[in-house]
């Protein structure tokens, strides 16, 4: 049995939190509205004042321990410092990954959508703080509305002289190029991302050669998610220490939940990190639809391990707490299940997902996501024998750490840890093993 | 210079290095793999290679090796496995393989379990089994059976993708082996993959076809059945094939390739890896020019157009030499043949008093490209030109005949009419000598004496490429008759004895009545009473090697498998 952490929310003071990613602010996506609250002030804070150096931002950034909200929490400055030193000779990219296709997770779609400009914004003052000239915004095509949408806003921050040459009458020229993607899951893995947007085929690199070294067009790139940079004005205008001291210590700032599933309000809600789950469903989401009970959080987007209702006690939404759970913080998409819900059903959704969005590249997880698949759909179907449980384990770990990006991971974890934390409902659709001599478990009326 | 430990072997090295897999390779270290490829990059997507990886631990505050009570260095593990084709050498690298870790063994296995639940298991009607690297593999490396109960994937079979290539896209595992080819080293970018996940197949662009002029080379670099040749196809297993290192002769860059016979016919070319000719690869015409060693052979020598036996028509050929002044005698060399045949044509000459032998050019105008495509179609030019030949100019050539300066043209493998160097009228009066590999040879019809040769398939040889490189060509089918030197070659060469005399499904029918050129001019020489010994093409290259010094060093032991670079004509003269 896992420990379990019974611990307090670590957001503090959340039920009087204010809202700063996106503040309650009518038509804020507007740039005169933006600009009316103070936007782009910090841009010109950083290109004017001394204070600011490209050297400072960043260390602002690291004081402010921003960790990355793609999913993976790699703190923020420290990647920025990967990139090497400025050569004139060689050109350099920003990339915000906006190709968000996490099952569970939308957050990254609000904010395009209420606040663009505090996203352009936080590319504007990375490229500055890491001398770049160039910044791609990779939207995944799906969000084709939200696209013409931030293409006008830009438009308009071109107008005013915050993106382009000169800006704001300064020596420093950076453009945004907002890129759409054609629809796959597998471009929002990075280095796959940055093929995509080479025009090639969307195959994840082998790494080394991180980003850093050789991104996109084989230059120095560094890429950020879509609610990291938008966290980066906000710690430069309110400084790193403030940041810091905004929910979890070791994962502190303003995050966005995005929780769906069995409750009564889903949707997104920003607060900061260190929410009890508990506190998220009941008071935030309005607790379980129906009065249904809890039967089980998915915590960061559907690959991220499924914690049982019991597991979820007193574990609040930070990378450490959710680690020592069991689970992963992940894009904090977080999905709610009720006692109702058909965990095989979900699991085999969940599976024929990754065997979909496999790219091809790798052998594991060419051929695995889809046995994965097969193997699920024959126990919900009734046809599964108990042995085909112990195949799924080990497949997984057949598949598992073996390929060139992670969506073998991905889609190994939730068959794994869905098979040992509710093994008892999978037993229960398997037909006794038919193999001589095999562990015929009884069966769970 | 630095050392890595493999299997608690080690081995130093000193500078740059290749990836630790072909570090491996070099060292005949096996490890299995499938996307790796030594021209071209590692995207690592076969994932077959992994090998578990250490490095020597430092302490962080000395910057010092760790090492343990007994004294060893403490090595830290990488948490997963790597992929040695992917990975670089660096000093105090430590390397398990399969031969040490049950951790790799299983990955490799579990590997091929993935790999084979979707392929089909057609082997037994597969061109690729028998030389298969998925299936070598997979019974050496795989598991015993396997547990995949549901359909295998279905996807698209015989495919055309071009004239000369077929693609079966379920045999396909993604290696991206034949795509990366035609992106890096062909460069015609004709070839991607298309489909997602356990769908993709590589395909043309929509409304392209496969048709680059080195299409073929996929078809070898594929490690499954996937990539079939349009020609090839279902004519033969590779078990019962024989083949044979030799030289191709469609250019004159002389690609290395191996000859695959069956009942001493040749059923196709493949590459030979010469890092200093072709590399790995091969051009599509190379390949597929194999026809005229099999089909339109001639049957024996004819005198005035009546079969006759070797020596009515070497004697018949000595009675036309004798009765002509030396000058009033053309000898033509040929840039198909090889420099031992040339240069006892050439000892022939000069026996006789007459001029220097010429070569006829056979050049295409615009067909060379910079890499193994030559305008000129010949194999030997160099070689002639190395013996003192020169080019043949039909001007001059038709107006001696014409003006009745000639009396005997002594052609040796070649066709003046066809090539355009004079036509029959010139030939009128004239008494032709030739020596050809087919009877569409337009020449025959004029000839006195036809002398059928054994082509390159057939002899033994040297040839001289475009840059000066001198290479050996080595029999792959045997011809009708017994030599004691080509018996012993094609022994050399070829120990399995498919083809030969000795081969127990040995074809009477499939023997062609010729001589290599060693043989047939001194054999008109003897019959004419001259001193040219009937020594073996080894020895004709030793002696030329120390006595011509365009030729310096080109000794057959020199030459070896992979031939020699001659130096530039005129530079030690």
């Amino acid at each position: 049995m896992e420990v379990m952490p019974t611990g307090q929310s670590k957001a503090g003071d959340w039920q009087n939190y204010q809202r700063v990613l996106l503040p309650p602010v009518n038509d804020l996506h507007k740039l005169e509205v933006y600009e009316g609250e103070g936007g782009y002030q910090t841009l010109r804070d950083a290109l004017s004042t001394d204070k600011w150096t490209p050297q400072s931002v960043t260390e602002e950034v690291q004081r402010g321990v921003l960790r990355g909200r793609g999913g993976a929490g790699f703190p923020c400055g420290l990647k920025w410092t990967f990139m090497p030193p400025v050569d004139e000779k060689v050109p350099r990219f920003l990339c915000c990954n906006a190709d968000e296709s996490e099952p569970g997770t939308f957050k990254d779609r609000q904010l395009m959508e209420y606040n663009p400009h505090l996203v352009f914004e936080g590319m504007l003052l990375a490229c500055y703080a890491m001398s770049i000239k160039t910044a791609y915004m990779y939207v995944r095509g799906e969000f084709a509305d939200w696209i013409t949408h931030m293409e006008a806003e830009l438009e308009k921050a071109y107008a005013r002289g915050y993106v382009g040459q000169n800006i704001l009458g300064t020596d420093f020229s950076t453009d945004i190029v907002i890129h759409k993607g054609a629809g796959a899951y597998i471009c929002g893995e990075e280095s796959s991302l940055m093929n995509s947007l080479e025009g090639k085929r969307a195959y994840p690199r082998a790494k080394p050669p991180f980003p850093a070294q050789n991104g996109i067009w084989g230059y120095p790139t560094t890429i950020n998610n879509v609610e990291t940079l938008a966290c980066v004005p906000l710690i430069i205008n309110h400084g790193g220490e403030w940041f810091s001291q905004i929910g979890a210590e070791k994962h502190p700032g303003p995050v966005l939940y995005g929780i769906s599933g069995h409750v009564n309000r889903p949707g997104v809600y920003e607060y900061p990190t260190g929410m009890l789950i508990t506190d998220l469903i009941e008071k935030v989401a309005g607790g379980m639809r129906n009065g249904k009970k809890l039967k089980a959080v998915i915590p960061g987007g559907s690959s991220t391990p499924v914690l049982t209702a019991s597991m979820v006690d007193g574990v609040t939404m930070d990378a450490e707490t959710m680690r020592d759970a069991g689970s992963m913080m992940g894009t904090s998409g977080m999905l709610i299940l009720d006692e109702d819900t058909d965990i095989v059903a979900w699991l085999r959704r969940v599976t024929h997902f990754y065997h979909h969005e496999s790219c091809g590249q790798c052998t594991p997880c060419r051929e695995g996501t889809g046995w994965l698949e097969n193997i699920v759909t024959r126990i919900e179907e009734g046809e599964g024998n108990i042995r085909d449980l112990d195949l799924l384990v080990d497949l997984c770990s057949q598949m598992e750490g073996r390929t060139v990006c992670a969506l073998a991971d991905a889609a190994a974890w939730p068959v794994r840890y869905t098979i040992a934390r509710f093994r008892e409902e999978f037993e229960a659709r398997c037909r006794p093993s038919l193999v001589p001599g095999a562990e015929v478990l009884e069966t769970v009326e | 210079m630095g050392k890595i430990t493999i299997d608690n072997a080690i081995f130093e090295f000193e500078g740059d290095q290749p990836s630790l897999l072909q570090f491996c390779l070099d060292r005949e270290i096996e490890l299995p793999h499938f996307c790796y490829h030594p021209a071209m990059s590692a995207p690592a997507n076969c994932r077959q290679c992994l090998v578990e990886i250490g490095n020597p631990e430092r302490d962080r505050e000395t910057g010092k090796i760790k090492v343990d009570e007994e004294g060893n260095e403490v090595i830290r593990f990488f948490p997963k496995l790597m992929t040695s084709c992917s990975q670089d050498i660096s000093d105090g690298l430590v390397v398990r393989t399969h031969r040490s870790s049950d951790l790799v063994r299983r990955a490799h296995k579990d590997n091929l379990e993935f790999l084979l639940i979707n392929h089909p298991l057609d082997c037994p009607i597969c061109d690729q089994a028998g030389n298969c690297p998925l299936q070598n593999q997979a019974y050496k490396y795989g598991p015993e059976g396997s547990r995949f109960e549901f359909r295998k994937v279905s996807k698209p079979k015989h495919i055309r993708l071009g004239p000369r290539v077929i693609l079966d896209a379920e045999r396909c595992i993604n290696c991206t082996r034949c795509t990366r080819f035609t992106s890096e080293i062909s460069n015609s970018h004709q070839l991607t993959i298309i489909g997602r996940g356990v769908k993709n197949y590589p395909m043309t662009p929509p409304g392209t076809e496969f048709d680059d002029p080195y299409s073929m080379n996929v078809i070898d670099i594929c490690p499954v059945g996937a990539l079939t040749s349009e020609d090839f196809r279902f004519k033969a297993r590779v078990w019962e094939m024989s083949s044979t290192p030799s030289i191709t002769t469609t250019s004159a860059k002389g690609s290395n390739c191996y000859y695959w016979v069956k009942d001493n016919r040749i059923l196709k070319i493949t590459p030979r890896t010469n890092m200093a000719v072709n590399e790995f690869w091969l051009a599509d015409d190379d390949r597929l020019d194999y026809e005229r060693f099999n089909d339109d052979r001639p049957s024996g020598p004819t005198v005035e157009g009546e079969a006759s036996s070797w020596e009515d028509g070497y004697a018949r050929a000595a009675r036309i030499l004798r009765n002509v002044d030396g000058t009033r005698i053309a000898f033509l060399g040929s840039a198909h043949a090889s420099v031992e045949d040339n240069h006892l044509l050439a000892r022939l000459a000069d026996e006789l008093g007459a001029a220097t032998p010429m070569y006829i050019e056979h050049v295409d105008v615009g067909r060379g490209d910079d890499w193994l495509r030559s305008d000129d179609r010949t194999p030997n030019s160099n070689g002639c030109a190395r013996l003192g030949f020169t080019v043949a100019d039909s001007d001059l050539l038709g107006a001696r005949l014409r003006a009745g300066e000639i009396d005997v043209l002594y052609v040796l493998e070649d066709d003046p009419i066809a090539a355009g160097l004079c036509t029959s009228d010139d030939l009128r009066g004239v008494s032709v000598i030739l020596h050809h590999y087919n009877e569409s040879n337009q020449t025959i019809a004029l000839a006195n004496v036809t002398l059928p040769a054994a082509t390159i398939v057939e002899t033994v040889g040297t040839f001289v490429n475009m840059d000066g490189h001198a290479q050996r060509a080595r029999p792959a089918k045997a011809i009708r008759g017994v030599n004691r030197t080509l018996a012993m070659e094609i022994g050399r060469s070829r120990a399995d004895r498919h083809g030969t005399p000795f081969d127990r499904w040995h074809n009477e029918d499939n023997l062609v009545d010729c001589q290599p050129g060693w043989v047939s001019v001194p054999g008109v020489a003897d019959a004419l009473g001259l001193d040219i010994p009937t020594t073996s093409p080894r020895e004709i290259m030793q002696e030329l090697a120390a006595s011509n010094s365009a030729f310096d060093g080109a000794t057959y032991s020199a030459m070896g498998e992979y031939g020699i670079r001659l130096s530039e004509i005129g530079e030690t003269v």
